[in-house]
C-alpha cells in the first residue's frame, strides 16, 4: 500500500458521508445523461427513464461495489473493534484503572531507563568520526589496568613518532582547574581546562568565532578559547572580544576564539574556557617522572585500536630504555569507553530491572486478563454461537489489549518525565552525558514498541484462550464449575509463580547494593569526614608572589582556628579520598634499599599542605614531627610520609631522618603520619606531604581549605567568608563543601543505582502481591459454593483460611525456590557495584525470602477471610 | 482488503479508462459514452464496473477528481489523469502491446516451431 492510498483510505474513513453523498449524486448524473440521450434520440420520456435503468443496472450493486473498491473495510473493523474495546475496558473501571496504572509504571521506567541508554550509551559522541578518537594512559607492569596521566616528555616523544595518530593534544589533568577572570569588584571564578593546541583538531571542531590555540602557542603563550556561555553570559555575546586581552589571574590573556554553542566538551563538561599549556622544556616539561597531562588523539583513517596499540608498545619499550626505566607502558583507550566508564554497566543492569518490572506487569495483566476471560464466557460464548469466528474473538480480545497498552503507555510518558528528572538528579555527577537528557524521537518509538509487544505478551494467551470457548458449554453455565476447571488454574498460578521469582530476583539485587553502600560507609578512609568544610581558595599570581602565598594561606589557617567552634584549619593541594592527583616515582636515597630502583622504587601520590592541615581532617601522626614555622625556603627540605610508604622502602629502619629522592627534589623525612585511602572505596595508597611553606615556589597550588567544625560545618560558611574578607576582600570563597559530600561522589553511582533498584523491588514486591492476591480472591469466588457447604457443614473456619493461604504460600513457596536459583546467577552481573558483599550473601537472601513471604501471607490472608466470611445461605440458594 | 490488482477485464478497463482521460478530462458518463463510440459500439462500460474501477484508480494515484460544472450547466464530477496517471498509462500500453503481439504470434503461426 503505498502512502498516498493510505491517506486516501484514512480521509475516506472521516468523509465517509461526504463520499456517500458524491456517489449518490454522481450516480444521479449518470443516469439523467443516460435519460437525456434517449430522448435526443426519440424516444419518449417516460420510456427513456425505464430504458435508461435497465442499462445501467442496480444502483445499490454499484454502490456496495464501490464502497468496496475504497478497501477500508479492515479500517473500519479495526475501528469498531477499537470503539467496542473501550466500552469493554469501561464497564469493568477497577481492572482498567489497575491494568493503565501498572502498566503506566512499567512502560514508564523501562522508557525512561532507555532514554539513559540510549543518551549516555547508544548515541555516538558528538563529535566527526568519533571512533577515531582514544585517550593514552601510561601503566606500570604491576597495574596494568591503571589509568595513570602521561608524562610530558613521554608525550612529546607520542607527537613525534607515533605514526598511527592522525591528531594528538595534552590536557590539564588538575581536577578541578579554575582561574579569576577580570579584575577588581567584578572578578568571578570560572573553570578553565588547560589544553594544548591539537585539542580542537583531534575533536575535528573549530571556534565559531576566530581561531583555535594555534601549534605554536603551546611554550608559554597566554590564550584562551571562551565557552559560548562563558561569552554570552560575561561578555555579552561581544564579537570585538576576540584578539582582545582579558585579565585572568591577574595576568593578560589573549581571547583567540569562542567555541559554538553546540559544542559539549565530555572530558571536561563544565568548562568555561581553554586555556593554553606551557610544553617549554625545563622544570616540568622536562621531567620523565612527572605523570600529569591527559592525553587524547586522533587515529588515522583506517588504523585499528590494536595497530596503534602495537606501535605504542614498541614505543613505550624504546622510551623504557632510553630513559633508564623498565616498568612504563601505555594503554590507548576509546575515547567513548573512556567517558562512559562503569556506568555502562550500571546502566544495563537499570535496564534489566526495568524490564523485569515491565514483565512482571505483564504477567500481572495477563493473569488479570485469564480471569476476566473466564468471567466473560458466556459473553464470547454467545458470540461465538451467533457466528463469529475464533479469529475475530481473538483479534477482539487482542484489539482490547492494545488499547490498553496505549492508553499506559501514554500515562507512560508522564510517569518517564518524572523518572529521567529523578535520574538526571540523583545519578549527576556519577554518570556522563546524562544532562542532556530527554524523551526524544527514539524513545517515544521505543516506549510505544515496547507497549504494543506488552500488549500481545499480556493479551495473547487470555486471547487464545478467550478464543477457544466452547459455546455449547459456556452457555449452560458448566465452565463456571464448582472448582474453576484444573488447566486454568495450573496456568495462573504459574503466573503467579513467575511474578513471585522475578520480584525475588530484583529484591536480592536491591538487598546486595544496600550491604554495598553500609560497607562502603563504613569502610575506613583514614580521616574523620564529619563536620569538616572544605573551600577552594585561590590567590592570584599577581598579587601574590609566592612568598605571599605561603605566609598567605598560614595566616588564613591561623586566623580561622581563632575562632569560636573551629576545632583546626589547614590546606591541601587535593582533598583526601577523592582520586589521584599527582603521581612522582620515589626512590629511596637511604637505608637498606637505597638507589634500589626495583624494590625501593614506588609511585606515590603527592600532597601539598598548610596550616593544621593534618589535625584537621583528623590524621595521626606516628612519628616525629609535622611541619612547623622552622620549614621555610631556605632550610633543607623535609618532607611527612605515610606509615605503608615508610614500611614500603624504609624496611626495618627509623624512617626518620632517612632521605629519599621525589617531586624532582631531594627531602629528609621528618615524620611518619597515618595511611589515607586513595578514595571513597578506601583503596590504600602511599603518599609524600610537602610543606606549602617550602614548596610555594614551585607553582600556585591553589590550595583547597579544610575547617574542621564542632558542628554542621555549613552554618560556618558565612563567618568564614568574613573572616576572609578582612584578610583580603578580593578572594573568593568558591564551592564551600562538607567534606563527606566531597567524598561522597564515590558511592554516587551505587548510591543511584541503589535508588532505582530499590524502587523497582519495591513495585515489584507490590505487583506479585497483588498477582497473588489476584488469584487467590478469584479461587475463593469460584469455590465459594464449596466454601458455603463446608462451612454448613460445621468446618473450622481456620481451617479453610489456613486451606486459603497455604495454597498461596505453596504457589510462593516455588516462585521463592525459582528466584532464589535465578538471583544466585543474577546476583554476579552486579560485578564491580558490590562492595565487600559476595553474590551468595545469606543475609541479603534469607532477608528478601522472609519480605517476600510476608507480603504473600498479607496478600494471601485477605481472600482467606473472604472465604471464611461466606453466608451458606446465599450461596446454597 | 479486497485484491484489487486486475483480472484481464479489469486491467483493461482501468487501460481504456486512462486512455479516454488523456484527451481531456471527463466526467464518468462521458468516459463510457467514449469507449462505446471509439469502439464503434463493441465495448460497453456499465456503471457497475466504471465507479469501483474509479475509485481504485484514484486511491493509486493515476486519475484525480473535481466538481464542475458541463456546458448544459449541470454539475458533474469529473476526473484528469495525473501524471502518475500518464506514466501508468504509457507503462499499460506497452504490455499491452506485447502480451498482444504475442498471443498474434501464436495464433499466427503456421507450423510449430523446430524442435519444440
Amino acid at each position: 500500500m503505498t502512502v498516498h492510498d493510505l491517506f486516501e483510505q484514512v480521509r475516506h474513513l472521516f468523509a465517509r458521508r461526504t463520499d456517500e453523498r458524491e456517489l449518490d449524486e454522481e450516480l444521479a448524473f449518470h443516469l439523467e445523461m443516460e435519460q437525456q440521450a434517449r430522448i435526443r434520440s426519440g424516444v419518449d420520456p417516460a420510456e427513456a427513464r425505464r430504458a435508461s435503468h435497465i442499462a445501467l443496472g442496480g444502483v445499490d450493486r454499484t454502490k456496495e461495489d464501490v464502497r468496496q473498491a475504497f478497501g477500508t473495510q479492515w479500517l473500519e473493523q479495526l475501528v469498531a473493534d477499537v470503539a467496542f474495546g473501550v466500552r469493554m475496558l469501561r464497564r469493568s473501571p477497577a481492572f482498567t484503572t489497575v491494568a493503565i496504572l501498572t502498566l503506566a509504571i512499567g512502560l514508564g521506567a523501562t522508557t525512561a531507563v532507555f532514554s539513559a541508554v540510549n543518551a549516555v550509551l547508544l548515541r555516538p559522541l558528538p563529535y566527526d568520526q568519533p571512533g577515531q578518537l582514544v585517550r593514552v594512559y601510561q601503566t606500570v607492569v604491576t597495574q596494568p589496568n591503571g589509568r595513570n596521566f602521561v608524562t610530558p616528555v613521554h608525550y612529546l616523544a607520542y607527537t613525534k613518532r607515533m605514526a598511527a595518530f592522525a591528531s594528538i593534544a595534552a590536557l590539564g589533568t588538575y581536577d578541578r582547574e579554575g582561574a579569576d577572570l577580570g579584575v577588581g569588584g567584578g572578578v568571578a571564578r570560572i573553570r578553565t581546562f588547560g589544553v594544548s593546541s591539537g585539542y580542537f583538531d583531534v575533536l575535528r571542531t573549530r571556534p565559531a568565532l576566530g581561531r583555535p590555540i594555534d601549534a605554536g602557542d603551546d611554550f608559554g603563550a597566554h590564550e584562551i578559547v571562551l565557552s559560548h556561555r562563558l561569552w554570552a553570559e560575561r561578555f555579552n555575546g561581544d564579537s570585538t572580544i576576540v584578539g582582545r586581552a582579558v585579565p585572568l589571574d591577574g595576568e593578560p590573556y589573549v581571547v583567540t576564539g569562542v567555541m559554538p554553542a553546540d559544542f559539549h566538551d565530555l572530558i571536561r563538561p563544565d568548562v568555561d574556557a581553554w586555556k593554553t599549556m606551557d610544553l617549554t622544556p625545563g622544570r616540568d616539561a622536562s621531567n620523565y617522572n612527572n605523570h600529569y597531562l591527559g592525553v587524547i588523539a586522533r587515529l588515522r583513517p583506517g588504523v585499528t585500536v590494536p595497530q596503534a596499540q602495537a606501535e605504542l608498545n614498541a614505543l613505550s619499550q624504546q622510551l623504557n630504555r632510553q630513559y633508564d626505566q623498565t616498568s612504563w607502558r601505555a594503554t590507548l583507550y576509546p575515547l567513548k569507553e573512556d567517558v562512559v566508564g562503569g556506568s555502562g554497566h550500571a546502566l544495563g543492569l537499570m535496564f534489566g530491572a526495568a524490564l523485569s518490572v515491565l514483565v512482571l506487569v505483564c504477567v500481572n495483566l495477563a493473569n488479570l486478563l485469564l480471569v476476566r476471560a473466564s468471567e466473560r464466557d458466556r459473553e464470547l460464548a454467545l458470540r461465538s454461537a451467533l457466528g463469529a469466528a475464533r479469529k475475530r474473538l481473538v483479534r477482539q480480545l487482542l484489539v482490547e489489549s492494545v488499547v490498553l497498552a496505549l492508553v499506559g503507555d501514554v500515562l507512560a510518558l508522564i510517569v518517564a518525565q518524572l523518572a529521567m528528572t529523578a535520574i538526571v538528579a540523583s545519578a549527576a555527577g556519577s554518570i556522563p552525558r546524562l544532562a542532556g537528557l530527554s524523551l526524544d524521537g527514539r524513545a517515544l518509538g521505543f516506549s510505544l514498541l515496547l507497549a504494543t509487544m506488552s500488549a500481545v505478551g499480556f493479551g495473547l494467551l487470555p486471547a487464545l484462550r478467550g478464543g477457544r470457548t466452547d459455546p455449547n458449554a459456556a452457555l449452560r453455565g458448566e465452565t463456571r464449575a464448582s472448582t474453576g476447571g484444573v488447566a486454568p488454574r495450573r496456568l495462573r498460578n504459574l503466573l503467579v509463580v513467575v511474578q513471585v521469582s522475578l520480584a525475588l530476583v530484583l529484591l536480592v539485587c536491591a538487598g546486595m547494593l544496600v550491604a554495598s553502600v553500609q560497607r562502603l560507609r563504613d569502610v575506613p578512609l583514614g580521616i574523620q569526614a564529619a563536620n569538616v568544610l572544605t573551600f577552594e581558595l585561590h590567590l592570584p599570581d599577581a598579587r601574590y608572589d609566592s612568598t605571599a602565598r605561603a605566609r598567605f594561606y598560614e595566616t588564613v589557617a591561623h586566623t580561622l582556628e581563632t575562632q569560636p567552634g573551629i576545632r583546626a584549619a589547614g590546606g591541601i593541594s587535593k582533598l583526601p579520598a577523592t582520586g589521584p592527583y599527582n603521581q612522582w616515582d620515589v626512590t629511596a636515597l637511604s637505608g637498606p634499599l637505597a638507589h634500589d630502583h626495583e624494590r625501593g622504587g614506588v609511585i606515590a601520590e603527592e600532597r601539598v599542605i598548610s596550616g593544621d592541615y593534618l589535625r584537621a581532617v583528623g590524621m595521626r601522626l606516628l612519628e616525629g614531627r609535622a611541619f612547623n614555622a622552622s620549614d621555610v625556603p631556605s632550610a633543607p627540605r623535609h618532607l611527612l610520609i605515610s606509615k605503608s610508604l615508610a614500611t614500603r622502602i624504609f624496611p626495618g629502619v627509623d624512617p626518620i631522618g632517612q632521605r629519599l629522592r621525589t617531586a624532582g627534589l631531594e627531602g629528609e623525612v621528618i615524620g611518619v603520619v597515618s595511611d589515607v585511602a586513595l578514595d571513597g572505596e578506601g583503596t590504600p595508597d602511599l603518599y609524600v606531604y610537602h610543606a606549602h611553606t617550602q614548596f610555594a615556589g614551585d607553582r600556585n597550588w591553589a590550595l583547597t581549605q579544610v575547617v574542621a567544625t564542632d558542628r554542621a560545618p555549613e552554618t560556618f560558611i558565612a563567618s568564614i567568608r568574613s573572616a576572609i574578607a578582612t584578610l583580603d576582600p578580593m578572594l573568593v570563597m568558591y564551592q564551600p563543601t562538607p567534606l563527606s559530600d566531597a567524598i561522597g561522589r564515590g558511592e554516587s553511582e551505587r548510591v543511584f543505582v541503589l535508588r532505582l533498584l530499590t524502587t523497582f523491588a519495591a513495585v515489584a514486591l507490590g505487583l506479585a502481591g497483588l498477582g497473588l492476591f489476584g488469584v487467590l480472591s478469584y479461587g475463593v469466588r469460584l469455590r465459594s459454593r464449596e466454601f458455603g457447604i463446608r462451612m454448613a457443614l460445621g468446618a473450622d473456619t481456620g481451617a479453610i483460611r489456613r486451606g486459603v493461604v497455604g495454597q498461596g504460600l505453596r504457589v510462593t513457596a516455588i516462585g521463592l525456590l525459582l528466584g532464589v536459583a535465578i538471583s544466585l546467577a543474577v546476583a554476579r552481573a552486579l560485578g564491580a557495584l558490590l562492595f565487600h558483599v559476595s553474590p551468595t550473601e545469606p543475609r541479603v537472601y534469607v532477608l528478601a525470602v522472609l519480605f517476600m513471604a510476608l507480603v504473600a501471607i498479607a496478600a494471601a490472608y485477605v481472600p482467606a477471610r473472604t472465604a471464611t466470611a461466606i453466608d451458606p445461605r446465599t450461596v446454597l440458594q | 482488503m479486497a485484491d484489487d490488482r486486475g483480472d484481464l477485464l479489469q486491467g483493461t478497463l482501468e487501460l481504456l479508462v486512462l486512455r479516454t482521460l488523456d484527451f481531456e478530462p471527463m466526467h464518468g458518463w462521458g468516459i463510457a459514452q467514449r469507449i462505446q463510440a471509439m469502439s464503434s459500439g463493441d465495448i460497453l462500460v456499465t456503471q457497475g464496473s466504471l465507479y469501483p474501477a474509479l475509485v481504485r484508480m484514484r486511491r493509486r494515484g493515476w486519475v484525480k477528481s473535481a466538481w464542475r460544472v458541463t456546458e448544459n450547466n449541470r454539475r458533474a464530477r469529473y476526473y484528469e489523469l495525473t501524471a502518475a496517471g500518464r506514466k501508468q498509462l504509457a507503462a499499460e500500453r506497452a504490455a499491452w502491446d506485447r502480451a498482444a503481439s504475442a498471443i498474434y504470434r501464436v495464433l499466427d503461426a503456421r507450423a510449430l516451431p523446430a524442435g519444440a
